[in-house]
């Protein structure tokens, strides 16, 4: 996988960094069982900071995406495949809303600004009850 | 807060004058080991004057300079021989030839690797037999580059490198620190006014205006503190909002992006709403800050 980071959107790199192998988890870009390059060697073809690579494979093996092993790198866990199973399933749910979307007449720009906003909303309603909990 | 008896270069309350301007107010900072440590700042803001005073080229005014537990002015040979240099416009002697240069080099470094000094030679596509004086502002940039790392030194110190060079350039330099920091234990201080390099690269960052350090710590951390938030009011203002807390308020008519420490965001009272909440990025850091301290 060649991920490509993005510095001046804001996003902190290790984020994008775990997005882009969720990503390529999905996409069938890498499979269960496969390893993921070094910390060393991710930095330096990112050439990005080594710990922020570490802090990335961190979290991924918190989320159990992949498993750290000691000395001989990371690889994807066999239980990530039932998730991306999940992933294509909702993928044919997306189409099909986007479909009935696209028949409202709608531009791409649109669409996706009324699921980001709903995201957006949905996000703030689940902090604030976090809150008052 | 850093731990500094591990720091690698310590700074205390350095400040400096040149005539009237004042090119460092009392300066503290600390360079925990094995990180890469990112210096910003606009130009004239003291970052070459801040890295003179760590290679022991001028002697601190007022403060302290602890650069190994060292003090680089009166112990040069101790200091000097554990860092690599390399500077915006690297001074070659330009008579020599490549190979004769490295040789030259060498002589001043007793942990010379000069094997390594050579991949790294073929790795720049650098010709042995070329006179300094014919090579390119990149192929110099390069040979500096490896002269500043070939002694595998603990502290590589690199004033506004990739400053001018083309992209192919800086992706070498930018690695030659990646490489650097890879190595156990090793450090990496450099200043650039390229601040997505150094958002790429660096775990610390520290930003100078106008002699005074007006951030420093993890990057993380300066990141989490920063947000962008874009906020609207239900009719038009002709002036910005008062925001508290806020670094910097830019926009027209209902909508208005504030740049603050998260900690700190407070709506005004007059009818305002988020309409989006950004992480913001190095360079919208570093404008909001400057535009505050102004």
């Amino acid at each position: 996988m060649v991920p490509r980071l993005n510095p001046a959107s804001g996003v902190p790199l290790y984020l994008q960094l775990i997005e882009q192998v969720k990503h390529a988890i999905e996409t069938g870009a890498i499979r269960a069982g496969e390893q993921l390059p070094s910390v060393r060697q991710m930095a330096e073809n990112l050439v990005i900071n080594p710990n922020t690579v570490a802090r990335a494979y961190r979290e991924l093996e918190h989320e159990g995406i992949i498993e750290l092993k000691h000395g001989s790198g990371a690889f994807i866990r066999e239980s990530i495949v039932p998730r991306a199973k999940l992933m294509q399933k909702a993928q044919t749910v997306v189409r099909s809303a986007l479909d009935q979307l696209e028949s409202f007449d709608l531009s791409e720009d649109e669409i996706r600004r009324l699921l980001e906003n709903e995201l957006a909303s949905r996000r703030k309603s689940k902090k604030r009850r976090k809150a008052y909990a | 807060m850093l731990d500094s008896t591990d720091a690698v270069v310590a700074v205390a309350s350095l400040s400096r004058r040149f005539g009237s301007k004042a090119a460092l107010n009392d300066v503290s900072l600390h360079v925990p080991r094995g990180c890469v440590f990112g210096l910003v700042g606009e130009n004239g803001a003291g970052k070459t004057t801040l890295i003179k005073h760590i290679l022991g080229f001028l002697r601190a005014a007022a403060g302290q300079v602890r650069v190994f537990g060292l003090d680089p002015v009166s112990d040069p040979v101790s200091v000097l021989g554990r860092i690599g240099y390399l500077s915006e416009q690297p001074d070659l002697p330009d008579w020599m030839r490549v190979q004769e240069f490295m040789r030259f080099t060498e002589a001043f470094y007793p942990k010379w690797d000069a094997r390594y000094a050579e991949q790294l030679r073929e790795q720049f596509g650098l010709d042995p037999s070329a006179r300094l004086r014919i090579l390119s502002k990149g192929q110099r940039a390069k040979l500096g580059l490896l002269a500043a790392q070939a002694h595998r030194p603990e502290l590589l110190l690199l004033d506004e490198p990739s400053s001018g060079l083309d992209p192919i350039v800086r992706r070498d330099i930018l690695e030659a620190v990646i490489r650097t920091v890879s190595d156990e234990g090793r450090t990496v201080f450099f200043s650039s006014h390229l601040l997505e390099e150094i958002e790429r690269v660096s775990d610390h960052i520290a930003m100078l205006h106008q002699g005074r350090l007006v951030l420093c710590g993890p990057l993380e951390q300066i990141k989490a503190q920063h947000r962008r938030v874009t906020i609207c009011f239900d009719a038009q203002l002709y002036e910005p909002p008062r925001v508290p807390g806020a670094l910097a308020v830019t926009g027209t008519g209902r909508e208005w992006t504030v740049f603050c420490n998260a900690t700190q965001i407070q709506l005004p009272d007059i009818g305002a709403r988020i309409v989006s909440e950004d992480d913001a990025s190095l360079s919208d850091i570093f404008v909001a800050t400057v535009a505050g301290n102004r």
